[in-house]
């Protein structure tokens, strides 16, 4: 029982991290990245195959690299290589006017040839039978039980977690984060301010990127073995709609939707007793997801907690030195304005 | 070199469920500017109600076509029920591709609850084997590329003879004016989702047929294909989605004989993403670009 | 009051042979304009006579077939639109765009000119960041007291009336001290009242050393405003002058009247 907790923990820390970043790139910035889950999958492949030791002649797996590298560099290189495909990606794709669903739908794409080229490529990364026997970090050194392993992973993951969202917090409340938002309420207008909509894009989609392989690296560091199954397309969606139902455009929205999508509904049921055929329960909560992400985009579109607004007011006297109050308000839609 | 001409065999057969499914995927996208994701559980469905009347002793090619009537149904009451509620609520054009999506979700994950994610097999029996050249074909193979010709070549008069075709044809390209012009759009809507979903039942059903067997997820391997054929010739237009079915089924039978046949999707989805990319205004010529407006 | 009235640092804006192309459509068939600082053109035509391309064009939101673009000593022909913005070139447009779920103070905070938000790198400068933060925060109370909007300065974009929405889009391009400001029908939707206030905000731009041009539909304004008059139909210019001296034109009235 006490493994399920801390589990669940950990899955609750990944997909936070998962939900931060496209939270950046879908819900500040308007990207739409249907094609998310290559790039938390490119991180658990390069971390792992930069941990995972040299091919031997004994070996049942093949893939590249394969070097034994020192915590935590594996990481580093698997958050890297996020960064590098997207980088790459971006500039291919986004640099160009196309209209949002075709840009989901080539990401999609993407995504498919990705698994397609992954499972048929043996060399890259083991095919469809996957990596497995990655060295969880820290292992060696603790001599922690299986049990005490989780734990500690899951307040390693605690710090992470807190230091990325501290950081994109700032960054997202800063003048940067509101050019993002400038773009994705209406580009041309953003340009007409001088904003490089453009590089601004690529940005954001390589730092959205680089949190993605992220969060696959430190998954894999956990799992131990990752493989194709753990990476359909559809786990794009998962994502999708923990930060619909969260709230777009909103850090601790997403949050709330990492804790309500995949762990409730992904992790919770996989503790239960199997019932009915082997397999309903994966079925149902494919049901389970898409009803709740279709009532939640009916009954609350902005999601559970939506992006609020910035109220400024002025105090004192119109003296160029006066500080302004500013608060953020929450979920009003709407403001009286005081009089005309 | 035989071999390559056998492919083209091959991809001329496989062509004949992409094409039913991309004129269907074309018409409606054409229209009502939806990225109908759920278009594959709605073949899904079509390839079950084929299989099932064919088990209750149906004469196959009757359940095709009533597998096809059953999907324009089905099609109908999902856009007029669900699409419409959303778009009503503001759903832009991603949101509505999600919603699609989740549609889909929730069809084939049914689906597959009932039937307890089994496959069936859909026999046809043994069939004597017809040769041109290198070229070896059932009859049933022969039936299937038969009926989408024939299939296409009814829906190209009918949209460019008929007056229902014409006012399809006009919607397609600008609603509001056709409006204007005293079109009844909401009614050509309705005609489109019927039509769209009766050439989707037909594609489950004929892909069924090639494949002898049907679950829950068979639509999903053949929508890909669908909707990149679809969205390679102009949205809307059903001569163009023929010949991209044509092309992709070719393209990738041969490759797949070949010898690299992980790589059939692969060349199918890059030439997508590639057509996508080079020329956005190869669809549509711009409009479909810039076109926002949805018409459920 | 000091930020508004600081003089702006004028630029020339100078267009030869402009020809803008619409799929296999001439938009713009050679036209030339040149505006000095200190300057108000007012560009005038019937519907379709291709002012807003041609305004679209000098933004650089649409690519000119041929021509050349010239800001100071500057060809600016090929260069993209944000990059003209950042020379000192501002734009209103004919559908009046503000950011649907952005507040007003927000809109106008992120327009000011040198706003660091434009730059990753600039952002991790906390100190200087925040200065400028504060300096921009400064200029946007001001110019809302200015026209007398500080009530909506939390008011969402999507929640404006036409007439505000028209104000702020004016608003947002002025706050940018433009060297050049290009106006497209800025006054349509709104409220009489409100215009003269506008209007004298335009001018004193214009005081301040911008040169201005102004497309407009509302001939009084065109009056009260402009220095000069430019006349454009079906893509090419049919007369240039004082609005009195366009006004007696023949070709103008024939080409408003048919």
């Amino acid at each position: 029982m006490q493994d399920f907790v801390s589990i669940s923990l950990v899955y609750l820390g990944i997909y936070a991290l998962s939900a931060w970043s496209l939270n950046l790139q879908f819900g500040y910035a308007g990207i739409i990245n249907f094609g998310w889950i290559v790039f938390q999958s490119i991180g658990a492949y390069f971390a792992a195959v930069t941990s995972i030791g040299p091919m031997t002649s004994h070996s049942y797996q093949t893939y590249i690299f394969g070097s034994s590298l020192a915590f935590p560099l594996p990481l580093i290189v698997g958050t890297l290589s996020g960064a590098v495909l997207a980088a790459i990606l971006g500039y291919i794709v986004l640099t160009r006017k196309i209209r949002s669903d075709f840009v989901a739908v080539i990401m999609l794409v993407v995504a498919i040839i990705a698994l397609q080229v992954v499972t048929a490529n043996v060399s890259l990364f083991n095919g469809a039978n996957g990596l497995s026997g990655i060295p969880q970090p820290f292992n060696g050194v603790l001599h922690l039980s299986r049990a005490g392993y989780q734990w500690f992973y899951v307040g390693w993951l605690t710090v992470i977690c807190i230091i990325v969202y501290l950081g994109i917090e700032w960054l997202c409340r800063s003048s940067w984060g509101r050019s993002l938002r400038a773009m994705r309420e209406d580009e041309e207008l953003a340009t007409h301010l001088g904003i490089n909509v453009q590089f601004l894009r690529l940005v954001v989609f390589v730092i959205g990127g680089a949190i993605a392989a992220f969060s696959g690296a430190l998954l894999v560091e956990f799992l131990g073995a990752w493989s194709p199954d753990a990476w359909s397309f559809v786990e794009t969606f998962v994502v999708f709609v923990a930060v619909y139902i969260g709230g777009r455009g909103n850090n601790r929205g997403a949050f709330l939707g990492a804790l309500l999508v995949p762990v409730i509904f992904g992790v919770f049921p996989s503790f239960l007793p199997a019932f009915g055929y082997p397999g309903l329960s994966s079925t149902l909560q494919w049901i389970v997801i898409a009803l709740l992400w279709l009532c939640t985009f009916y009954f609350r579109p902005a999601g559970v907690l939506p992006e609020g607004r910035l109220i400024v007011q002025r105090e004192g006297q119109p003296d160029v030195s006066s500080m302004f109050r500013r608060g953020w308000q929450g979920s009003r839609k709407s403001l009286q304005s005081e009089g005309r | 070199m035989d071999l390559y001409i056998e492919g083209i065999g091959f991809g001329i057969i496989a062509a004949a469920s992409i094409m039913l499914g991309a004129m269907g995927f074309t018409l409606q996208f054409g229209l009502t500017n939806v990225l109908n994701i759920g278009y594959g559980a709605l073949m899904t469905f079509g390839a079950f109600a084929t299989y099932l009347l064919h088990v209750w002793g149906v004469n196959v090619w009757e359940a095709v076509i009533i597998g096809g009537v059953a999907t324009s149904l089905l099609t109908l009451l999902v856009a007029k029920t669900v699409l419409t509620v959303y778009v009503r609520k503001g759903a832009a054009l991603f949101e509505m591709a999600m919603i699609t999506f989740g549609v889909a979700l929730i069809l084939e994950n049914g689906l597959a609850a009932i039937t307890h994610s089994n496959t069936y097999i859909l026999s046809m029996g043994l069939e004597h084997a017809h040769t041109i050249g290198p070229i070896r074909f059932t009859s049933t193979q022969l039936v299937l590329v038969i009926i989408a010709a024939g299939v296409f070549i009814l829906l190209d008069s009918f949209l460019h003879i008929t007056k229902v075709g014409k006012a399809l044809r006009a919607t397609a390209v600008d609603p509001d004016l056709a409006r204007t012009c005293g079109i009844a759009t909401n009614r050509i809507v309705t005609v489109a989702w019927l039509m769209s979903g009766f050439l989707c039942g037909l594609a489950g059903g004929v892909f069924t047929i090639d494949i002898f067997t049907v679950n829950a997820f068979t639509g999903d391997s053949l929508m890909p294909l669908v909707i990149v054929a679809a969205l390679m010739g102009k949205a809307g237009s059903v001569r163009g989605a023929v010949l991209a079915s044509l092309v992709l089924g070719i393209v990738t039978q041969v490759v797949s004989i070949a010898g690299a046949s992980s790589y059939d999707s692969v060349v199918a989805y890059g030439a997508l993403a590639v057509a996508l990319l080079a020329n956005p205004k190869l669809l549509q010529g711009g409009l479909v670009a810039e076109r926002v407006q949805i018409t459920v | 009051m000091t930020t508004l009235t600081k003089e702006i640092v004028g630029v020339s804006l100078d267009a030869r042979g402009i020809v803008v192309n619409y799929d296999g459509v001439l938009a713009v068939q050679d036209v030339n304009l040149s505006l000095t600082p200190g300057e108000i053109v007012g560009l005038i035509g019937p519907n379709g006579a291709g002012k807003s391309s041609f305004m679209n064009a000098l933004a650089g939101d649409i690519r000119v077939k041929s021509g050349v673009i010239r800001i100071g000593d500057r060809d600016v022909t090929r260069l993209a639109a944000y990059k003209r913005a950042r020379l000192g070139m501002s734009r209103t447009s004919q559908k009046a765009r503000v950011f649907d779920a952005m507040t007003v103070f927000e809109g106008l905070v992120t327009s000011v000119r040198g706003d660091a938000g434009a730059s990753l790198t600039s952002t991790l400068r906390v100190g200087r960041a925040k200065a400028a933060e504060a300096a921009a925060a400064e200029k946007a109370w001001e110019l809302l007291d200015h026209l007398g909007l500080q009530h909506i300065a939390n008011n969402f974009g999507n929640e404006l009336s036409g007439g505000q929405r028209r104000s702020i889009d004016l608003a947002m391009a002025v706050i940018r001290e433009p060297s050049i400001l290009l106006l497209d029908e800025p006054m349509v939707g709104v409220a009489p009242a409100l215009v003269p206030a506008l209007l004298k905000e335009v001018r004193g731009i214009a005081e301040r050393g911008a040169g201005i041009l102004i497309v407009e539909h509302a001939l009084d304004v065109i009056a009260s405003l402009c220095h000069r008059v430019i006349v454009m139909a079906a893509g090419s210019v049919i007369a240039e002058g004082t609005y009195d001296e366009i006004t007696e034109n023949v070709e103008v009235r024939r080409a408003y009247l048919s």
